[in-house]
């Protein structure tokens, strides 16, 4: 029970009244380990982004329990729920959802606003350790509208995880991304997951399944197919407890002193080898062209 | 829940100044509606000022007897408006000057008995040929010598009208003598008033507030000998009696002395008033606060106007960041956070609007005083009201976007415009 995050029960969500009536999820049963990665996949319709809602507070079910750390969900009120959305869930979707008159410090500072933190120098300088850990430091003054997609993507990761939450929710978050920054940003979800986080991500990419320690198949509103891929004691566990805001800065230091794999150096190596192939390419053509101005002389 | 109040204050203040050509059209309604109430309260509290100062200037030793009862509520000031009182005549009379004078303790004492005739004189013209010039509706006044002892009147040049009942002497304001003889030196000139000839013996000096406690206008009056007129079949009627009392430490019981003596002459007429002190002022005050008042009622339907157009921009505000209300509330803001944020947003407005129209108000009113003799009023009373009926005006019409906003479902924001 210590090491279950997230309990349902018997959850049911429906839309409409009557004969109109549609099931999103009907008694639908799920128990999260802590330090879980898992994948739920489906067809269009299946429910998963409406789990995912209820998971992540911003929906209610009709029918069944949520419990989420061993407490239930049912009787908190609307600001609690709101204050666990600051503090213990990330929410990553598929569309980035970034406020566009904002520019990417103040997107990521978002959160922290909310939960309670005043001072913004003090919501700057943790945005900006989280951006620098994403190579994202040189584009804070941007706007969302002047980054690529994998930006905007890490810019939303970045800020779901500015509060430092135990879970992260992800809402097919490669979903309109290019194959290149699509593993990039599952790189990123890789190595959170390894820090300890426990992750719930909706895709409806297979290969990415690789990356699960549990994949589960979702079909009109129940749980298909439930595969664990990873035994429930090898589970990474979170490398330092969740103190609160307060020690917000304590604990971003404990993880980046953390043995953790360093998503930097899968970032810088992937620049440099891009850089690396770039350089070659271009010194490659120099050589033809310059080859073939020889050979013209030759023939002249 | 921490208020966070400098947090939304500065969102709020970035998103007002992100759009600064609306932000502007729309402070500007209530900055237009402010400026008017402002620029009415300034005059009206300049008007007001006047006639205290005049009536403090004149000293603590003035009694004051007018028609009728004191007129200090409403209803007695409008009905003093209405047409059926416009034909009352006033119970005062020489007589009563007579009685008042015979009173210990009263150390002068002089009628004004207002009327509006028509004066003829001969003047030449440029080929100095003789011509009959005529002014209608001109200011005339029936009074005695003691008016210039009551009044402190300064003449600058001349005399003020004889004691004589008997004398046809006049003496007459600045503006006046230059309408009706086309020179300030008009001594000795004569004119014709209600078929009789009047010397001109005095000439007064410019007065600068033509608003007074005696409701004349000095510059465009001229002073005749009250008996005199009365004597040559003139029936006038005395509006206002002025005395001086010898000692200022009991107005009250020469006031009432005065009314016992008053309503004896009169056989039991009690419809009089004798006033001292601020009473005197009272009228007039009463008067221009009921006239402010519903002109400043007048102008508060321009602020009206202008909360509507905050509301109405607080709401396409509202519709424009549908999806920034869902991003805003899935990273935690509560309800009441955003709530904040827009409530905010609207104070800032109205509260800009409201520091603007401010200016705009006394701008209007500083450049009012450069033709009217009334200069603005700045008193920190209207300041206060103004800025806060603003704010209240911010918060009243921002209360409704601010609660839709609050209230927007973040699942369905999220998906909006998508």
């Amino acid at each position: 029970m210590g090491n279950t995050v997230i309990e349902l029960k018997s959850l049911s969500r429906s839309y409409g009244y009557g004969e109109g009536t549609t099931y999103a999820l009907k008694n639908f049963d799920l128990t999260v380990k802590r330090g879980e990665f898992i994948m739920i996949m489906g067809p269009s319709g299946c429910g998963k982004t409406t789990l995912l809602n209820i998971i992540g507070l911003l929906d209610r079910p009709n029918f069944g329990s949520y419990i989420l750390d061993g407490e239930s969900v049912a009787r908190l009120s609307g600001r609690k729920k709101a204050g666990l959305r600051s503090k213990k869930i990330g929410l990553i979707f598929q569309d980035f959802n970034l406020i566009p008159t904002l520019n990417v410090l103040d997107n990521v500072a978002l959160p922290l606003t909310y939960a309670g933190i005043k001072s913004r120098s003090k919501r700057y300088i943790a945005a900006d350790k989280i951006l620098k850990r994403f190579h994202l430091e040189k584009r804070e003054y941007f706007l969302p509208f002047q980054l690529s997609g994998g930006q905007k993507q890490r810019v939303a990761i970045a800020r779901s995880l500015v509060g430092n939450p135990e879970i992260i929710l992800a809402d097919e978050p490669t979903g309109n991304l290019d194959s290149r920054s699509a593993h990039i940003v599952m790189e990123e979800l890789k190595s959170l997951h390894e820090d300890g986080n426990t992750i719930i991500m909706v895709t409806h990419n297979p290969s990415l399944t690789t990356y699960a320690t549990r994949v589960i198949h979702m079909l009109d509103g129940h749980i298909d197919t439930d595969v664990k891929t990873v035994a429930d004691q090898d589970l990474p566990q979170p490398v330092s407890v969740h103190f609160g805001r307060a020690n917000l800065d304590r604990k971003n230091q404990a993880t980046e002193e953390a043995e953790t794999p360093d998503i930097s150096i899968d970032i810088k190596e992937e620049v440099k080898s891009t850089n690396k192939s770039k350089r070659k390419s271009n010194k490659v053509k120099k050589l033809q062209k310059k080859s073939a101005r020889k050979k013209k002389k030759e023939t002249l | 829940m921490t208020l966070l109040l400098g947090t939304h204050y500065h969102l709020a203040y970035d998103q007002v100044t992100r759009n600064r050509g609306r932000s502007f059209l729309t402070g500007l309604g209530i900055a237009i509606g402010v400026a008017s109430i402002i620029l009415i309260l300034s005059l009206m509290g300049s008007i007001r000022n006047l006639v205290e100062t005049q009536v403090k200037t004149a000293g603590e030793s003035l009694i004051v007897v007018r028609p009728s009862t004191n007129q200090s509520n409403v209803d007695s000031i409008v009905a003093d408006l209405t047409a059926q009182n416009q034909y009352l005549t006033s119970n005062l009379n020489l007589n009563d000057v007579k009685t008042i004078k015979g009173i210990k303790g009263v150390a002068s004492v002089a009628p004004l008995a207002a009327t509006i005739t028509t004066l003829t004189t001969d003047r030449l013209d440029d080929n100095n040929k003789s011509y009959t010039h005529t002014i209608d509706s001109a200011s005339l006044v029936g009074t005695t010598k003691d008016f210039e002892t009551v009044e402190n009147l300064s003449l600058k040049a001349g005399t003020f009208v004889s004691d004589n009942g008997k004398s046809n002497t006049a003496a007459i304001g600045r503006d006046l003598s230059l309408k009706l003889f086309g020179t300030q030196e008009s001594i000795g000139r004569t004119f014709t008033a209600f078929g009789v000839k009047f010397f001109i013996t005095g000439l007064l000096h410019h007065e600068e507030d033509p608003i007074n406690y005696n409701n004349i206008d000095f510059d465009n009056t001229v002073f005749v000998n009250a008996d005199f007129l009365s004597s040559q079949g003139t029936s006038l009627q005395v509006q206002q009696i002025n005395i001086r009392a010898k000692n200022t430490n009991n107005l009250a019981s020469l006031s009432e002395e005065i009314k016992t003596k008053l309503t004896e002459s009169k056989k039991g007429d009690k419809n009089f008033s004798v006033m001292y002190g601020d009473n005197i002022s009272h009228p007039a005050s009463n008067f221009f606060s009921l006239i402010s008042g519903m002109l400043t009622v007048v102008a508060g339907i321009s602020l009206i106007v202008g909360g509507i157009g905050i509301m109405n921009i607080m709401l396409v505000s509202v519709a424009e960041r549908t999806r920034e209300i869902g991003i805003r509330k899935s990273v935690g803001a509560t309800s009441g956070n955003i709530l904040q944020e827009f409530i905010f947003e609207s104070l800032i407005l109205s509260t800009l609007g409201g520091v603007g129209g401010l200016a705009l108000g006394y701008i209007l009113a500083f450049l009012l005083s450069i033709i009217t003799p009334f200069n603005p009023y700045i008193d920190i009373n209207i300041l206060m009201v103004t800025l806060t009926t603003s704010v209240v005006i911010g918060l009243i019409f921002g209360i409704y976007p601010a609660i839709k906003a609050a209230r927007k479902n973040p699942i369905d924001s999220l998906r909006y415009f998508r």
